[in-house]
């Protein structure tokens, strides 16, 4: 058992990438109690915006020292872009509408997002070369790290902390947490609660990008549909780590993918079930686990919220 | 208090001011623009339009309408009726009941859109107006005039708002932006209707019986168009004209006489969709028609769930699939690892049983919660069945449906000894295979038809809404929210299973593919939801008249074909801002979606 290691530093990443883009659904959530189903798509659009930058913007051949942070501010600027346009354009109009017509919407937009890159993104109708790092796997004893992990080595954990200031410290960020607890009390307090959740969706977009540019580094591909699977786990990151816990969506993307790496690793192990552990069955047990932590702890890993409120 | 003391000394000025059209014409002139055009149009549609059978349709012909000029010429002998109606010609006065003219508007709109919109496809087509015969320039003028003359005709205007000096000139634009379009609607606008008094039972059933005489003309004629021009025709003038009948009240009264006679209105509709089958002369139709009638009986299904209920269900073609899977295996097929051929109506039973134990097991953890972790885990549960029956292969899993190449060369139906998957000569008509099939569904449409409405009138039924409306307060008085919530989840899953059983028969084979969340063909996940949305939450007809409509257009219109997701997933967000009751609303959910706009109307009509 001397690659558990190895397996947990595997499942680490894949989590803190799931984790940052549960962040956006968490936030959205816990301050309208909408799952923003387009989520999923504004961290695809984000990493096609870092792509864009790299194919179209820069030169040919740029190193990816330069080329990296520019990529992250595209994918940053495309993401809130599309999220905020949503927000404004889909979701506001809506607000006081049944719980069922947003809902609805967010799965129009992310329909609508995804075919829209499929139609128009050019050779976007198959995977794309996401451009890599250069350099060799990094050895920490015996665990190695991939070069296109390395991005979610750093980026992930500085996200967290720059996410943690933000809410804790600013005034926006208390803003937040107020209008969170209880949207009418805090308009009567003088929070601006509309400029609160564009704020919601630019941020939960912003590390949604993140999460898109260390996808495409981590899978060196990307594609228009990218979007679909993995915002289903990060919701359900979102969800076991208690929705509307900002924390909670940072590890419940840990343990998720800590579990899944860990299912695919050694569920073929266990007597009768070696056929169940290979990688095709991972959704499966991520999915498997969703419902276990429904089952038992409703609220989620981290979450106060009672799970039923309206 | 310069407004009080002026406004009792000028009563009529806002009352005769108003009363003018959109155009400036005087209104006897336009009646008798609209009468002459309306006239003129249906005259044009039995001359020639265009030199060259090129056009599809052949519009070449002297002496008789075909293809397009067909549509122009029925929505022109509606515009001339409702013309000639609005000149007071005794006896027609009842064609429209609601008055006014918004329904002549709209058949004049109707014909306008249609007509012109042929004669521009004409030009494009062939390349220059060149190539337009007399016949086209005729039915342009002649409906342009009736649309010019329709529109000049006269109508109450809503008073504009005063303008407040204090306004920025944007906010003063948007103001008189919006009067206009206040304006626009209130031309298209129509009163209601007066009640029909009670006619002889006869004459009821003999309406009944012309409605859906009408409703099966309509939908046969617009499954058999045979090229994307007529279908686009026929989607202009069904709409228009459909929306012109509404304005003239005749909608309203129709359904005054069917909501008296539900019963036979139900059975009538079975009886027309019957008949179906025996309107086509071989099978190429009858196709689309059974794919329409799975699409609709699964979309009725979700409807239990989605509108009823008010559960969202993402996941919902997984349960059609597991229907599917589970009558693959038992049907005999060579490709099914288990050697058993059950019977029908034993593999319906275990279709619709395996469909209600993947619901209890997937709805038992998450309906205890709120709604939106259903919404998720649902959506999960379909992908995961598609995963896991993509994975049970023999290789990466245990060997149960073949993996990705699915259960195929499922055997055809013998039911009592008749084969469904042989051509069959019934009274002189011969039913081909997928005609066969199509009577088996819409016996299986009849069965959620009835569960529909039997439950819907029910105690749970009523449950199911309160819940839907407001859980806390259902919960408080006393209904066990869980429970019911569990049954409607249950009944749904194995209402899709039960239809589930019939689709792997007609498609020969199960695949995972065939069941994703959002795909081109339909019935998945995403088109299903649709279908309900767009026909109308917590109604019978929406979903089937969705259904129809979601199939049928990305069938029919091929040009689409790459950007029709995009359309969809773009048509549902508006759809959700503009008008989220559907296309059929139901009374009680119109009124939940429009609680401030339409309050004051919706006061006086239950006064009245």
């Amino acid at each position: 058992m001397n690659e558990l290691p190895q397996q947990l530093v595997n499942g680490l990443l894949l989590g803190s990438m799931y984790g940052l883009v549960a962040i956006g659904y968490t936030m959205v959530y816990g301050i309208v109690q909408l799952i923003n189903f387009a989520h999923g798509e504004i961290f695809m659009t984000g990493a096609f915006g870092a792509l864009t930058i790299y194919l179209y913007v820069l030169p040919d051949g740029t190193s990816m020292v330069i080329a990296l942070p520019l990529m992250l501010i595209g994918a940053i600027v495309v993401a809130v872009a599309v999220a905020v346009g949503a927000e404004r354009f889909a979701y506001r109009p809506l607000r006081s509408a049944p719980r069922l017509a947003p809902l609805i919407t967010a799965i129009g937009l992310s329909l609508a997002l995804q075919q829209a890159v499929w139609a128009w993104y050019p050779n976007a109708k198959s995977s794309i070369t996401f451009p890599q790092i250069d350099g060799g796997p990094f050895h920490i004893g015996s665990v190695t790290i991939q070069t296109g992990d390395i991005f979610l080595v750093i980026a992930a954990p500085i996200s967290m902390a720059v996410l943690a200031y933000f809410v804790m410290k600013t005034r926006t960020g208390r803003g937040m947490q107020a209008t969170a607890q209880d949207p009418d009390t805090a308009k009567l307090m003088g929070i601006n609660t509309d400029r609160i959740i564009v704020m919601a969706f630019a941020l939960g977009a912003t590390f949604a990008a993140i999460g898109g540019v260390a996808y495409g580094l981590k899978y060196g591909e990307v594609n228009f549909k990218m979007g679909f699977l993995l915002g289903l786990k990060a919701f359900t990151a979102a969800v076991l780590g208690g929705i509307g816990n900002i924390y909670g969506a940072m590890i419940g993307g840990v343990v998720l993918g800590v579990a899944e790496t860990l299912a695919s690793a050694y569920i073929s192990n266990i007597p009768g079930m070696e056929q169940f552990g290979s990688q095709s069955w991972a959704d499966v047990w991520a999915f498997v686990l969703l419902i276990l932590v429904l089952l038992l702890r409703p609220q989620g890993l981290l979450g106060e919220r009672v799970a039923d409120r309206a | 208090m310069t407004t009080q003391t002026t406004a009792p000394e000028t009563p009529d000025t806002p009352a005769v001011a108003p009363q003018s059209g959109l155009i400036g014409i005087p209104p006897n002139i336009a009646r008798v623009l609209t009468t002459a055009g309306a006239v003129l149009t249906v005259i044009s549609t039995f001359m020639s339009w265009t030199w060259t059978s090129d056009f599809p349709g052949d519009l070449t012909v002297y002496g008789y309408p075909g293809g397009l000029q067909i549509l122009v010429l029925i929505g022109g002998a509606l515009t001339t009726l409702f013309a000639l109606a609005a000149h007071g010609v005794k006896g027609l006065r009842h064609t429209v009941p609601a008055g006014g003219y918004a329904a002549l508007r709209f058949a004049a709109l109707a014909t306008f859109a249609t007509a012109w919109y042929t004669v521009i496809a004409i030009s494009d087509e062939l390349g220059g107006v060149v190539n337009l015969d007399p016949g086209a320039f005729i039915v342009a003028i002649g409906s342009l005039a009736a649309l010019v003359g329709a529109l000049a005709l006269p109508f109450e205007k809503p008073a504009p708002d005063p303008i407040d000096p204090d306004d920025t000139s944007w906010e003063q634009f948007k103001n008189t932006a919006s009067h206009k379009w206040e304006t626009v609607k209130a031309a298209f606008a129509a009163g209601s209707p007066r009640p029909v008094g009670p006619l002889p039972s006869y004459v009821e059933i003999l309406v009944i019986v012309a409605v859906m005489a009408l409703s099966l003309l309509v939908f046969t004629y617009g499954i058999g168009t045979q090229y994307d021009e007529l279908f686009i025709g026929f989607l202009i003038t069904a709409g228009f004209g459909f929306a012109a009948l509404n304005k003239a009240g005749l909608v309203a009264q129709a359904t005054q006489i069917t909501g008296r006679h539900q019963n036979i209105t139900v059975c009538g509709a079975f009886v027309a969709a019957a008949l179906f089958p025996f309107t086509q002369t071989d099978d190429q139709y009858a196709t689309i028609g059974v794919y329409i009638l799975i699409f609709a009986t699964v979309a009725l299904g979700l409807n239990i769930v989605v509108g009823l209920a008010g559960l969202l269900d993402l996941g919902y073609v997984a349960f059609l699939g597991v229907g599917a899977y589970a009558a693959a295996l038992v049907s005999g097929s060579p490709s099914s690892p288990f050697d058993v051929h059950f019977p029908f109506w034993a593999a319906a039973l275990v279709g619709a049983a395996a469909s209600l134990v993947f619901g209890v097991l997937i709805g038992a953890p998450t309906l205890r919660l709120r709604g939106d972790y259903l919404a998720i885990v649902t959506l999960g549960f379909g992908e995961i069945f598609r995963i896991t029956a993509n994975n049970l292969d023999g290789t990466s899993g245990p060997d149960l449906t073949n993996g990705s190449n699915g259960i195929s060369s499922i055997p055809d139906l013998k039911i009592l000894g008749w084969n469904l998957g042989a051509p069959h000569d019934v009274f002189g008509f011969t039913i081909g295979r997928f005609a066969n099939y199509f009577l088996l569904m819409l016996i299986i449409t009849a069965i959620v038809v009835l569960v529909f409405r039997r439950s819907g009138d029910s105690r749970i039924g009523r449950a199911w809404v309160a819940i839907r409306e407001d859980e806390t307060a259902a919960l408080a008085m006393g209904i066990n929210g869980f429970r019911v919530k569990l049954i409607a989840f249950a009944v749904g899953a194995s209402l899709a299973g039960l239809a589930g059983t019939v689709q792997a028969h007609v498609t020969y084979t199960v695949t995972p593919e065939q069941y994703q969340f959002a795909g081109p063909i339909p019935p998945n996940s995403a088109f299903l939801l649709a279908a309900v949305v767009l026909g109308g939450m917590g109604t019978i007809g929406g979903p089937l008249i969705g259904a129809s409509l979601l199939y049928l257009i990305p069938n029919k219109l091929q040009f689409l074909g790459n950007y029709q997701l995009f359309a969809f997933g773009v048509a549902l967000i508006l759809l959700m801002r503009f008008r989220p009751e559907g296309l059929v609303a139901n009374r009680r959910r119109q009124l939940e979606f429009h609680e401030e706009a339409e309050a004051p109307t919706v006061l006086s009509k239950t006064g009245a």
